[in-house]
């Protein structure tokens, strides 16, 4: 099962890869990952005025010109500035914007999992230990047997 | 004036005192344990709420008389606008909505403490100062710089009028849901508040609030829902959810309460994670307050956001004082919280929720981060940048997808310990019911990896969740000998917290199944002309005409357009750009043709004298499931709001403190 479920995902993640089939593909996704000048907080696709749309419009007309996404992008930068980027740049000041929540994850991660392994019982335990309710292992294994029937065939 | 108004002032100035009286008493009663000092401060809460109340009569009653000798009324109301809406220009402006929020806080409030008077005295008496001091600052804030009652001279012959864009049925519901919400968290709070104040850190404090923290996140989630809806069917850009700074503040609360519903689950079972328990629900409560704090300050922009106010300066010393103070009394009382017990086994339900917990924490702060994070950079560097949704996706959809996989994960892990054979036995048909979804999905053509997994881990959490179903019915079945039917609703109905929860992770999958149909929208934009026509999807869109009337509030522009699909006529929408009169301004109406497989969604964008028309397509695959899923969340959260509370934990409390005869015998 183990198996299967990796030889899935890993052909998955082999053979994926995002297509953009045409010019209006391509400009709506660059409008969904620009800022709107005229909306404010909100981005190019999702703002409602009239020179959101003809800004929509110019970005088509590039891409149907053959200009690629970093070219278009490039080109909106150098007239709105840097802030019509939707997202933080992967250097300088923007770097941490990315790396901090990956180390809160991280860290928190860390540190659940030293929490976890502190809290749990020392193993010199006897196996059939439990604080509240005392069950052998022949009750276990009759519980087992019990609950097996209950459920039928697998 | 012409209406109630004049009372508005004196109800607000006669809350204010309630609130202070209420909060003396309230500290009388608890540190010196007199339970008539409580029982005052008790009354003078009730006091509090209908002087709010009343205030609030004094505003509706001024909206519905077009008294525009007051500012608000004239800033929110005009003569045109329909009934119902009066209600909308309550929380439509800044003033209106903190005067509901007090009206929220006093009235749930005065139900709180009225219904725990008979748990601990002392713990109901720090309860109600709480509250009465939280009660003080909203009331000051509309006594001092928001007062929605401020005169207007010369008197306006007519209102602006609402915002067109609130003029929604949708808008009637979402806000007072959202608010719902986020007061609804000062309850639990108080009492932890109060706990951690009185140390009496049992579990009276939770069980005391347990349905007011689900009522409160029940709220919270269908009013965040319902604003989707709104923006879907109002907005006009084909979606739902714009990572929008108001929306990060009604999401972030939404996270760490999440996390609370569960990790306090822990503390009720194994008397365990009592540090962490008080820490979320403070968390939860101080993050609606700075979901209030942005949504107010105009510190951030977006759509949403109230204008500038002076309010800012306010509530961030209010923040700081329930933030440092919170936390200060946590430190305080560490020793006191220590767990009774410890985790069995890593292999157990604690730790798969613990693992929740710090997948709901991490990440309620990276929204939280890159909501503030414009802020901060530009205050510590100067540099402006923007944090949009390409970058909340890149860091919040990992992080969803985990949840995801541990929401299936979590009901198959017994508590205390389970062995991998067991897990292994449970576990095998939902992981092949995932697998087999991704490959199905794979060869049928889809390559987006997040869709891939997100449908894979859908279809696995369902089938644990089923599993669940289907085990729990089946020793019905077996026990009494009846149909499955009534053993499912039989099985439901004997541990409806149980069973509730898990009907509200179905309901949540079928969300993330409608959110994960967006990886497949298609959208075209076309100038047409009459006859003309366009794609998109499997659609043929044919613009027939422009039709044009109007109405006291508006002018009314309706393109009609016809639909085919794969040749066969599928009909005709009719999507509007209309012209509000009293705003002069624009706004569009979204035809949508929803079902379970897709949406087609148009919008027009703009239209000139010719009677060409500029259209926007969408077709939205599976966005219905979203919807659906929410109407399955709240048949879980009804579920879960009627089940009986836990058998209250009976304070460990030595037996010959407890048994004073036998002890002495």
């Amino acid at each position: 099962m183990k198996a299967m479920v990796i030889a899935t995902l890993a052909l998955v993640v082999a053979t994926a890869a995002p297509a953009l089939a045409n010019a209006e593909d391509v400009a709506n996704d660059i409008s969904e990952h620009v800022m709107s000048p005229y909306c404010p907080g909100v981005t190019l696709h999702d703002c409602p005025s009239d020179r959101a749309v003809e800004l929509r419009d110019k970005i088509k007309d590039r891409a149907e010109e053959g200009f690629t996404r970093a070219q278009i992008m490039s080109e909106l930068e150098a007239e709105f500035g840097p802030t019509i980027r939707a997202e933080p740049p992967r250097s300088g000041i923007g770097l941490l914007a990315w790396i901090l929540p990956l180390f809160a994850g991280l860290g928190a991660a860390t540190f659940a999992w030293t929490i976890l392994r502190k809290w749990a019982r020392p193993p010199d335990r006897p196996e059939d230990y439990d604080p509240d309710v005392h069950v052998t292992t022949e009750d276990r294994r009759r519980l087992d047997a019990e609950l097996a029937k209950m459920r039928g065939p697998a | 004036m012409t209406s109630l108004a004049g009372f508005g002032v004196p109800s607000l100035l006669a809350a204010l005192f309630f609130a202070g009286v209420s909060l003396v008493l309230c500290l009388v009663g608890a540190t010196r344990s007199s339970e008539r000092a409580t029982a005052a401060g008790r009354r003078a809460m009730a006091m509090c709420f209908a002087a709010t109340g009343l205030a609030v009569v004094a505003l509706l009653t001024a909206l519905f008389a077009h008294d525009f000798s007051l500012a608000y009324v004239a800033k929110y109301s005009s003569r045109s606008l329909s009934g119902p809406y009066m209600f909308g220009a309550l929380w439509g402006g800044m003033e209106g909505s903190l005067l509901f929020w007090t009206l929220l806080l006093t009235g749930f409030s005065t139900v709180a403490l009225e219904r725990a008077r008979a748990s601990t005295p002392r713990l109901v008496a720090w309860a109600g100062a709480v509250l009465a001091g939280v009660a003080c600052f909203f009331l000051m804030l509309l006594v001092l710089p928001e007062s929605p009652f401020t005169a207007l001279l010369p008197v306006p012959a007519d209102g602006t009028g609402l915002n067109p864009l609130l003029q929604s049925p949708g808008m009637l519901i979402h806000p007072p849901l959202l608010y719902t919400g986020f007061v609804g968290f000062s309850i639990p709070f108080a009492f932890a508040m109060a706990a951690l104040l009185s140390k009496r850190l049992d579990a009276s404090w939770f069980t005391s609030t347990r349905r007011w923290t689900l009522f409160a996140w029940s709220a919270l989630s269908i009013g965040i829902v319902l604003g989707g809806a709104w923006a879907y069917t109002e907005l006009g850009w084909g979606g739902y959810w714009a990572w929008d700074p108001v929306e990060n503040a009604s999401f972030m609360p939404w996270l760490t309460a999440t996390a609370f519903l569960h990790s306090v689950v822990i503390q009720e079972k194994r008397q365990m994670l009592k540090v962490w328990n008080v820490s979320l629900i403070l968390l939860t409560y101080a993050l609606a307050v700075f979901g209030t704090f942005l949504t107010r300050s105009g510190i951030l922009s977006s759509i949403h956001t109230f204008t500038e106010g002076p309010i800012g300066k306010w509530f961030l010393p209010f923040l700081a004082l329930m933030l440092l103070g919170g936390l200060g009394i946590v430190l305080a009382r560490l020793n006191e919280l220590k767990s009774e017990n410890r985790f069995d086994h890593l292999m157990s339900r604690e730790s798969a929720f613990l693992a929740n917990n710090v997948l709901f924490v991490a990440a309620a702060f990276a929204v939280l981060w890159g909501t503030i994070y414009p802020i901060l950079a530009e205050v510590t560097s100067g540099v402006r940048l923007s944090v949009g949704p390409p970058f909340f996706n890149s860091v919040f959809i990992p992080l969803g997808l985990a949840i995801i996989g541990l929401t299936g994960i979590g009901p198959l892990i017994s508590w205390k310990r389970m062995s991998k054979g067991a897990f292994g036995r449970v576990v095998r048909v939902p992981l092949a019911m995932g697998s087999v979804t991704i490959l199905g999905l794979f060869i049928s053509g889809v390559r987006s990896v997040g869709a891939l997994l997100a449908f894979g881990l859908c279809a696995f959490t369902a089938g644990a969740i089923l599993g669940e179903f289907s085990r729990g019915s089946r020793v019905y079945r077996t026990r009494y000998d009846v149909g499955p039917i009534r053993a499912l609703t039989a099985t439901i109905d004997r541990n409806r917290r149980r069973y509730g929860g898990y009907i509200v992770h179905l309901g949540v999958v079928l969300i993330v199944i409608g959110l994960a149909g967006g990886a497949f929208k298609t959208e075209r934009h076309a100038l047409l002309s009459k006859g003309e026509s366009m794609s998109v999807g499997g659609y043929t869109l044919t613009y027939r005409e422009l039709r044009q009337s109007s109405s006291p509030e508006k002018q009314i522009n309706t393109a009609v357009v016809d639909v085919a699909s794969d040749g066969h006529d599928q009909g005709s929408i009719y999507p509007q750009r209309n012209f509000h009169l009293a705003q002069r301004q624009p706004q569009s109406e979204v035809a949508i043709r929803t079902g379970p497989i897709e949406d087609l969604y148009v919008v027009i964008t703009s239209f000139d004298q010719d009677g060409d028309a500029a259209l926007r397509a969408f077709v939205n695959p599976l966005t219905w499931w979203i919807w659906v899923g929410a109407g399955v969340m709240l048949s879980g959260m009804t579920i879960l709001l009627s089940s009986p509370g836990p058998a209250r934990v009976r304070a460990r409390v030595p037996r010959e403190i407890r048994e004073p005869a036998a002890a002495t015998r």
